[in-house]
């Protein structure tokens, strides 16, 4: 009698044929890349103790208005293209220079993160009563800790690579940029199914709330 | 001898060696990609017991099952549910190889899923998923449980606590972290350890994550707070592609070379993970032959630690603050959200009290109507998330301490256990299990020991009692007793003998509820800030407190530094070294600078709070409203766009200074004239975000930095529609219309709105802006391009001419 079957893929967890979902994500806070997304320049911008202690207390705040829930799905390539990508799936992404990222990858990883919108409320609120420098500070925090997401989102994974001996390119490619239309946007919401974890798309392919971010990595057999 | 004793003995008389990887050994030996491990191996017998075989014939002392996925949920995925059965005939496979040669180690590794607080998996269902597993392994006989490849402290904890629930078999714990130096969950070396070794774990360490020499510094980090032996299983460098094959980049003598360096940072168990083959193990044994036991370990230590990170006592370091103020006694509107069940005002409280100093946070949740037990642990899941302060559990109800243990993902402190009969054992098993420091509150009887000396007595008793439970005098904390000196004189000389007794005498560390002293006095801080002071001379370790008092905080820096516990005053100089005004009372202008040029400063400084008492200040000094405005406030606000032009302020500080002018404006517009509010106005703008999109933060900096430079500005806000915006125009004849667009797809309905309003023939100028929009796009749409706020203004100056 045969004990089991061989699923046609099976890359752990991850590669179940339909995206995991990631209820809570822990990210350690982000505050180099929070400081730079507001323009600070190390060595050159000169922060008065009094503003650094008044940035430090809201990403602080931040930090407990954020709620990070994230996506992921390892998709099989049929092929590549100079300028296009074919999933196994049929679906299809047309842009050089993710098609140039993903060259010689076997497969894709789609992925999804969302700060929530308790988040959002805290900026809305905090520009209808014209304290615009909190509202900022919290824009920037939620934006790179949602960044961050797909950095741990990518970190998983690659725990679970590791031990076949692949790994994910290192860089991530996001619909919007270059020549990668936002128009695709729709599709990898739709495989990543973020309505799950409460983000929604509009008629203009923006996610909703706000700081949701989608991306897609390689999967490579060799150190990128 | 039991097993137990043996393999304890072992590692006292050398390094031990483990075994290398199986996954990538048995894809080597043929195992195809993409079958589950385990089942495969069952079925092909013959290549697994090759590997166990060829490990043991490399100088393995411990050999690992090919149980790494079996539990419920991987196996689940191939359509396998037997998960008692297959790791028991498992690791009989091992057994049977392995004889009387080598241990065998029952290998559980991750889910894949995470555990409550981190993941949707129930902490009490990760439990039964990993004993499922256990369960099996020890039925094969398995010598050892080795939990290993973990990336969340959480589900280590499940797999630890499951194996504790079923025995007391030799447990290994390995943790895999990125190259950041924290595990994925944010999990640092020291914090892993502290709260593993206090769980109950019998060796502690590294595997996977990277190859031997970044893990060394892992190890390094572990191997001053280490309790029991390290374990380190590097991979063999990194993966690597060559002619169509993937293998890793270390060899064996390169991968052994580092044993000496392992076994020098206190690791007594080593082996290889992915990568590493039979070769790789037999050079390390070649080289750890010749290698002693480590230094001698630390039998036990005063550490508390959260997922994030470690607080370490002593009473050479400064007093550790333990913030009060989670607590609904008093507090209406805590006790409102705990009873909802909502985090907002706990989590501000975590914020507050630890901006504030505070290093550890009492959690305490008694109150009339409330279910203790369930509120406690939904209160410590949420600050696990939302701080990285470790927690001090305080509860009257053992079984609510036991609830915020069993799932806090850290070593928390207990607050508290007295002599009291019934509750006494219950819970220091308690304690026990869950590996949590505790304060002994020296209280036996129904009377309240007044003396020193009878203090003293009662906390020897129970720690009699503690010690037949394995506790040290490192595991708890004195409760010194903190009485009003109002009703007893002699009350704050008796708590303060007794905490020097447990500092020089006893050896443990002590805590004081310092506020009581004060009760029934009038300007009770005073009394609390002095009685910090002392109790720091005499040793104190802890202070439960409001860590939002200044006085109170600044007493205590000021003492840790007077007695020593502040090193070369580096916490006191991080805190006041930079301000040099911190003396009490009110503070002074630093300067005596002119009213005007104050008003100037503040806009400078971005200083919100104090621009309209300096307004007011000027303008008694007789300087206009207009001149302010003129000579003061504008160029203030041009410098401000200078230095951000620049870099020198960054965009925080730009929007500061922005509030700072308008609030000034708000305050000035009353004393100014009509004409000259008029002359103030340089133009009218109507501003806009684009039908479609809905990030308007940018535009929001715009419409105040150009409220600051004299423009009358209408914000009609986000995914304005056409025909508002139309509307808009006719009503208010706008000199410009800003519109600005975040994304490509809404970016083109800036060009249909221009094309709207010019169809409508309607005269204004445009100036677009946002993250994808370009000059060049700009132009071609016939408006004028600002790349921020700064640049709006310019833009806009030059617009109206």
């Amino acid at each position: 009698m045969k004990l089991f079957r061989i699923p046609s893929r099976s890359l752990g967890m991850i590669d179940a044929g339909a995206p995991v979902f990631f209820r809570t994500i822990a990210v350690a806070v982000p505050r180099k890349e929070i400081y730079a997304r507001l323009g600070f320049r190390a060595g050159h911008t000169l922060i008065q103790p009094e503003h650094r202690e008044m940035v430090e207390s809201y990403i602080d705040e931040a930090r407990g208005f954020v709620e990070l829930k994230g996506s992921a799905i390892l998709l099989n390539v049929a092929r590549i293209e100079e300028d296009s990508i074919v999933l196994s799936g049929g679906d299809m992404f047309v842009s050089s220079q993710l098609a140039r990222m993903a060259s010689g990858c076997s497969s894709l990883l789609l992925m999804g993160a969302t700060a929530g919108s308790r988040i959002m409320e805290e900026i809305r609120r905090d520009t209808s009563i014209g304290h615009i420098t909190r509202g900022v500070v919290l824009d920037a925090a939620a934006s790179e800790m949602t960044d961050g997401a797909l950095d741990w989102i990518m970190g998983y994974v690659n725990q679970d690579l590791r031990r076949r001996a692949k790994r994910l390119t290192r860089r991530r490619y996001s619909a919007g940029y270059g020549d990668f239309a936002l128009e695709n946007q729709r599709v990898i919401y739709e495989l990543l199914r973020l309505g799950e974890i409460g983000v929604s798309i509009t008629g203009e392919y923006l996610l909703i709330p706000e700081k949701s971010v989608t991306a897609i990595a390689g999967v490579r057999t060799s150190v990128a | 001898m039991t097993i137990r004793e043996e393999i304890i003995r072992k590692i006292g008389e050398g390094v031990l060696v483990l075994d290398g990887a199986t996954g990538t050994e048995l894809q080597a030996r043929g195992m195809p990609e993409g079958v589950c491990p385990e089942l495969w191996c069952l079925e092909n017998a013959t290549c697994i017991e090759s590997v166990h075989r060829d490990y043991l014939a490399a100088g393995s002392d411990i050999i690992y099952t090919c149980t790494f996925g079996a539990n419920r949920f991987k196996l689940a995925q191939y359509g396998a549910s037997s998960v008692g059965r297959i790791n028991e005939d498992l690791c009989r496979l091992a057994k049977s190889v392995a004889g009387e040669r080598a241990l065998v180690a029952g290998d559980i590794g991750p889910t894949g899923r995470f555990v409550e607080p981190f993941g949707d998996v129930g902490f009490d269902e990760a439990v039964e998923v990993f004993q499922e597993q256990a369960r099996g392994l020890i039925q094969g006989g398995a010598d050892i449980l080795v939990i290993e490849t973990m990336i969340d402290i959480q589900e280590a904890r499940a797999a630890l606590i499951a194996v504790r629930e079923l025995s007391d078999i030799f447990t290994i714990v390995t943790m895999t972290f990125e190259s950041s130096g924290r595990t994925l969950g944010g999990t640092d070396p020291v914090s892993a350890l502290v709260t593993l070794q206090s769980l109950g774990a019998d060796a502690v360490g590294c595997n996977c994550s990277a190859g031997p020499d970044g893990m060394i510094p892992l190890i390094r980090a572990m191997q001053p707070y280490a309790t029991v032996p390290l374990v380190a299983k590097p991979n063999a460098g990194l993966p690597r592609l060559s002619q169509g094959k993937t293998f890793f980049d270390m060899g064996p003598d390169d991968f052994s070379a580092y044993a000496h360096e392992f076994a020098a940072s206190g690791v007594q168990l080593i082996g290889g993970c992915c990568g590493t083959t039979p070769a790789h193990i037999q050079a390390l044994r070649l080289k750890t032959a010749a290698l002693s036991p480590g230094s001698s370990r630390r039998q036990s230590i005063k550490a508390l630690s959260s997922p994030r990170k470690t607080v370490i006592l002593g009473e050479q370091s400064p007093l550790v603050i333990i913030g009060e103020r989670i607590n609904p006694t008093g507090k209406k509107d805590l006790q409102q959200e705990l009873l909802e069940g909502r985090m907002s005002l706990v989590r501000t409280f975590a914020r507050e009290q630890t901006s504030r100093g505070a290093e550890i946070l009492d959690v305490n949740v008694g109150m009339p109507g409330i279910d203790e037990v369930s509120t406690i642990r939904k209160v410590v899941c949420d600050l696990a998330l939302f701080t990285d302060a470790p927690l001090s559990i305080d509860s009257a109800l053992p079984e609510a301490i036991e609830a915020a243990l069993r799932v806090y993902p850290g070593r928390a402190l207990i607050n508290s256990i007295s002599g009291e009969e019934e509750k006494l054992v219950p819970l220091l098993r308690i304690a026990k299990k869950y590996g949590a420091m505790f304060i002994l509150l020296p209280l036996a009887g129904r009377n309240l020991p007044k003396t020193s000396r009878e203090r003293i007595s009662t906390v020897s008793s129970i720690f009699e009692t503690a010690q037949d439970y394995g506790f040290t005098r490192d595991d708890i904390v004195v409760d010194a007793l903190t009485l009003a000196v109002s009703a007893d004189p002699s009350a704050a000389l008796e708590t303060l003998n007794t905490t020097r007794w447990c500092a020089q005498e006893f050896g443990s560390s002590t805590v004081l509820g310092l506020s009581n002293v004060s009760f029934g006095l009038p300007s009770r801080i005073w009394i609390n800030a002095a009685f910090v002071a002392m109790a720091v001379s005499h040793g104190l370790t802890l202070a439960i407190a409001n860590p939002l008092s200044d006085e109170f905080m600044n007493i205590k820096r000021a003492a840790d530094v007077l007695t020593g516990r502040d090193i070369g005053a580096r916490s006191y100089i991080a805190r006041f070294g930079s301000k040099g005004a911190s003396a009490p009372g009110r503070q002074q202008p630093a300067n005596e600078a002119s009213p005007g040029q104050e008003v100037y400063e503040a806009i400078l400084e971005g200083n919100r709070d104090d621009i309209a008492a300096r307004i007011d200040r000027a303008l008694q000094q007789g300087i206009t409203p207009q001149a302010l405005v003129n000579e003061h406030m504008i160029p203030a606000i041009e410098e401000v766009g200078e230095r951000y032009d620049k870099k020198i302020y960054f965009l925080p500080q730009l929007i500061a200074s922005a509030e700072a002018m308008k609030r000034g404006f708000e305050h000035l517009e009353p004393h100014m004239k009509e004409g000259e509010l008029l002359q103030a106005k340089k133009g009218k703008i109507i501003l806009a975000t684009v039908k479609g999109d809905i990030h308007d933060i940018g535009k929001n900096i715009v419409a105040l930095m150009l409220k600051n430079h004299g423009f009358d500005v209408v914000d009609l806000g986000k995914d304005v529609a056409h025909e508002v915006l139309l509307d808009a125009i006719r009503r208010y004849h706008p000199d410009i219309v800003g519109l600005s667009a975040l994304m490509t797809t809404t970016m083109v309905n800036m060009k249909e709105t221009i094309e709207r309003v010019r169809d409508a023939g309607l005269a204004c100028s445009f100036m677009v802006g946002g993250a994808v929009v370009t000059k060049a796009y700009a132009e071609s749409i016939g408006a004028r391009y600002a790349k921020d706020g700064v640049d709006a203004v310019r833009v806009a100056e030059s617009l109206v001419g």
